[in-house]
């Protein structure tokens, strides 16, 4: 709850001041590149930190003898003003020894004077300044609650600079930026919240005292001569004000950076001193800190932080979009559910895993309903419980599940319920998944509810790691699910560009055909790889397996009447052009290091053997099995192409059966009758790949395991568990 | 040699006679001192006002920023239907105990004729004064020290010899 608070703060607050954050950095920005630049040109004396008033008032007094006032800018030039010999008020900067004049008085531009009023009031007098105050005041409180956030994620101040655990540019970056910028972010809000404050006297300035100095009577002295002015040097000076004329009663008044010096003009002896009370010299400060006006380096860096400041805006929001565009799409009503998928998530990547199940229960003609751990209730048919959930900061539940807890012991479910609870997250942190096991143990303590296995964990969202879960969950259920890693994976794919060079037609007693494209662009592939197409905008991805053949990639599509994808595979020309992404699939690359590879194929699942076995350069003995339904146009050409790859040592030898031919046979058939071989290959570290529909493996694997348990003596599992099973099945 | 010198000196002579006789206008150094009030920089605007109270003239403006400008209610008054050009006359605005100089052109021909120099103060958020000093354009009052009212500590004029 904590955390939510703290986030819920950053957020509240960014969405009150961005606006005013916008134009305050914009300006700021400006306002930092116009101080440096100021500092460039040399109107600063070289000597200037060791010169003393003594080494350049007397000699300033002989060269303009009516100078009136001396005064010293952040950027350490030295202006005079004053009257010249004709009576006429002069004003330039000067060089402090020799009272050359080296330029006239600095002006801001019309423009920066119109940035500045921008940055202090937006041109809303007093109003814009109250405004400006309580917008830093706010970025003050957006930076402390940064903070807090920051600390809460990488769970405590010692890893304040740990590893971020990264998900995205914008979230990435938000943060480590927000880490480094957090000091200076910090000192622009202070500094300007200061100013603000003693603006509108909150801060209530004390007044001037001046303490007068009793001196003894003492003789008169020459200007050059004054012990005073041997003391103070130049730097320490923001302005000297010289005596109107020779009256006893006009002083030279010298502002340091600290207090206020009278001197008498005759006997050089200090007359009073004034010290500035604490809030003036903190004033100075803080208007040197937030204007950068007396270093270049700290002037760049607020220009950078308030760059970032823009930035922090952007992926701010980025980051709270992203979390709100998670929409789950639900095809059932949740009382009419068997299979409830519940999500806990902060960034909607978990809801990704849970999206990808829900479409293949349906699929698979389950009903089946997708939804928030919140919005957790009574679910009337429910049989299952899925229940995927993230862990935020140390233990605590995600943002979306933050009321699971509550509503548990408020819903009991009707029916006996079986759950399974998936944790993800990163082992990067110490409770890693703690808030999935919390739920295991909160739903475990529930009689209508009953765990299938204990807490499965996704480290990092390895799709590796959550397929672990897939086979148990699958196999306990008996509901085909892909176990290939690439159809869940995260990252959107980037899209390329690809051309059709061939296509083969179907007829009405072949429904298969064969379309070959070329990258148009660079692009990494390997047999065993899929493709992923994108037939309508709302981004449901369909995967072919690629074959590599020639360097083009080679698939083959059977025609489905209502298939949305294979429709639109069917529709391109030869010579058009198809936007696709290339998604490896490491799992199913070719086996470099094998004794003997079997390839299982029914349907279409032949392709991408059709590219491995170009690919078996060290001429493994390899065996393809495959199953179809008719004898065709199609499967003359693979046997043509297969009896070559023979002659090229690359293929050992090949079998096709057809299920609706006279003689009706299955992929399974074959295997049992070559036993033997399959055994005997699982033994010496063969390698069996599988590709082809889900059914077609469930089916294989359950021929496998009774061949191994009978001649090896070994389950199935034992090779899986030794990745000597590879599989591409959806 | 003799008749060219005697030439030169009488063409000097006759060009600084014309010069008095055309316009006799006499150079002021103005010298303003601020007291110790409490706030920002004080915007001060410094007019010759005629014998019956009348704006007539701005000598001096002291304050760059133009949206402050309408704190001077009767200056501005006056201002907006006069339409002065003020950027030959204006500087820098003044802060709280510091100093500030000026030279103003006053026609001599006005001395002694009721008119006056007032010298107006405004200040972000404070009271403004309509009239901070004011100077009697007469040889007397023009050289003395004149105590302000408000931000003005005091002011005085030199004339430039």
């Amino acid at each position: 709850m904590v955390s939510s608070v703290w986030r819920f703060a950053h957020l509240a607050l960014a969405v009150l001041s961005f606006s005013f954050l916008i134009v305050a950095s914009v300006t700021g920005v400006i306002l930092a590149i116009d101080t440096v630049n100021e500092k460039i040109p040399a109107y600063k004396n070289a000597n200037f930190d060791e010169l003393t008033l003594s080494q350049t008032l007397p000699k300033l007094r002989e060269v303009y003898p009516e100078i009136i006032e001396l005064s010293i800018d952040h950027n350490q030039f030295v202006t005079i003003e004053g009257f010249d010999d004709e009576g006429n008020d002069f004003k330039f900067i000067a060089d402090p020894v020799s009272g050359e004049k080296k330029a006239d008085p600095i002006v801001k531009s019309e423009f920066i004077q119109w940035i500045t009023s921008l940055h202090r009031s937006f041109f809303l007098h007093e109003t814009g300044r109250f405004i400006v105050g309580i917008v830093s005041f706010l970025l003050m409180l957006i930076a402390v609650s940064g903070i807090a956030l920051v600390v809460k994620q990488q769970q405590g101040f010692r890893k304040f600079f740990a590893k971020i655990n990264r998900e995205f540019f914008e979230q990435y970056f938000h943060i480590a930026a927000g880490r480094l910028l957090l000091l200076p972010i910090l000192i622009i809000s202070i500094t300007g919240t200061f100013l603000f404050l003693v603006r509108f006297d909150v801060i209530q300035k004390e007044e001037f005292v001046p303490t007068e100095i009793q001196n003894k009577e003492a003789k008169e002295i020459p200007l050059k001569d004054f012990p005073v002015f041997k003391e103070i040097y130049l730097k320490d000076v923001k302005k000297i004000g010289f005596p109107f004329a020779d009256d006893p009663e006009e002083f030279f008044k010298i502002k340091l950076k600290d207090k206020e010096l009278l001197v008498n003009q005759i006997t050089g002896q200090i007359v009073s001193e004034t010290k500035y009370p604490v809030t003036t010299v903190l004033e100075t400060l803080s208007l040197d800190l937030h204007t950068g006006r007396t270093n270049s380096i700290w002037a760049i860096l607020l220009a950078i932080a308030s760059l970032n400041i823009l930035f922090f805006i952007y992926s701010g929001f980025v980051i709270t979009f992203k979390r709100k565009a998670v929409k789950i799409l639900n095809k059932f009503k949740p009382d009419e559910a068997e299979y409830i998928i519940l999500v806990g998530s902060e960034k909607g990547s978990t809801l990704h895993f849970a999206d990808k199940i829900l479409k293949q229960l349906i699929a698979n003609g389950k009903t089946a309903y997708l939804t928030n751990l919140n919005d957790y209730n009574v679910f009337e048919s429910a049989k299952q419980l899925i229940i995927f959930t993230s862990t935020y900061g140390s233990g605590d539940a995600p943002v979306n599940a933050n009321q699971f807890e509550k509503l548990l012991e408020k819903f009991p479910q009707t029916n006996k319920v079986n759950f399974s609870v998936v944790g993800f997250g990163s082992i990067k942190y110490q409770d890693f998944c703690a808030f999935a096991y919390k739920v295991h143990q909160l739903l475990a303590d529930k009689s209508w509810a009953n765990p299938l296995f204990d807490v499965y964990t996704v480290n990092d969202k390895s799709a590796n790691d959550f397929i672990s879960w897939v086979k148990d969950w699958s196999k306990t259920n008996e509901i085909p699910l892909t176990l290939t890693p690439a159809v869940y994976k995260q990252k959107t794919p980037k899209l390329k560009s690809f051309k059709v060079l061939a296509k083969t037609n179907v007829s009405n007693d072949n429904q298969t055909f064969q379309i070959t494209l070329k990258p148009n662009s660079r692009t990494a592939f390997q047999s065993g790889d899929l493709l992923a197409i994108y037939p309508d905008k709302n981004q449901t991805e369909r995967f072919y397996s690629i074959a590599k053949i020639k360097n083009n990639i080679h698939l083959v599509v059977k025609l489905h009447e209502n298939g949305l994808s294979s429709q639109f595979l069917h529709d391109l020309s030869v010579n058009g052009k198809l936007q696709a992404a290339v998604i490896s699939n490491k799992s199913f690359h070719f086996p470099k290091k094998a004794s003997k590879i079997i390839m299982i194929a029914n349907g279409t699942g032949i392709a991408p053997f059709l590219g491995l076995i170009k690919e078996n350069k060290s001429k493994i003995p390899t065996h393809l099995y495959a199953g179809f339904r008719n004898q065709n146009d199609t499967t003359s050409a693979y046997k043509t192409f297969l009896e070559e790859e023979i002659k090229q040592k690359k293929l050992t030898g090949f079998n096709f059966v057809f299920s609706r031919e006279d003689q009706s046979e299955y992929v399974m058939n074959s295997i049992e009758r070559d036993a033997e071989l399959f055994a005997k290959t699982l033994e010496n570290k063969g390698i069996i790949m599988i590709c082809g529909s889900l059914n077609m493996q469930k089916d294989v694997e359950q021929v496998l395991d009774r061949i191994c348990l009978e001649i090896n003596n070994k389950p199935l599992n034992f090779y899986k568990e030794n990745n000597q099973i590879k599989t591409d099945c959806y | 040699m003799k008749i060219l010198t005697k030439i030169q000196a009488f063409t000097i002579f006759i060009f600084l006679f014309s010069l008095s006789a055309v316009a006799q206008n006499s150079k002021y150094k103005c010298m303003l001192q601020m007291t110790n009030y409490k706030g920002l920089e004080a915007y001060v605007v410094v007019s010759l006002i005629d014998a019956k109270g009348k704006y007539e003239k701005t000598l001096y403006v002291m304050g760059t920023d133009k949206q402050w400008y309408n704190g001077f209610k009767d200056w501005y008054k006056n201002q907006s239907k006069k339409n002065e050009k003020l950027s030959a006359v204006t500087g820098a605005s003044v802060a709280a105990g510091d100093r500030s100089i000026t030279t103003f052109t006053i026609d001599e021909s006005k001395m002694s004729k009721g008119y006056k120099l007032r010298f107006e103060t405004a200040v972000e958020d404070q009271k403004y004064f309509a009239a901070d000093v004011e100077i009697p354009l007469t040889t007397e009052a023009i050289t003395q020290k004149t105590d302000g009212k408000g931000y003005i500590r005091y002011v005085k004029l030199n004339k430039v010899q």
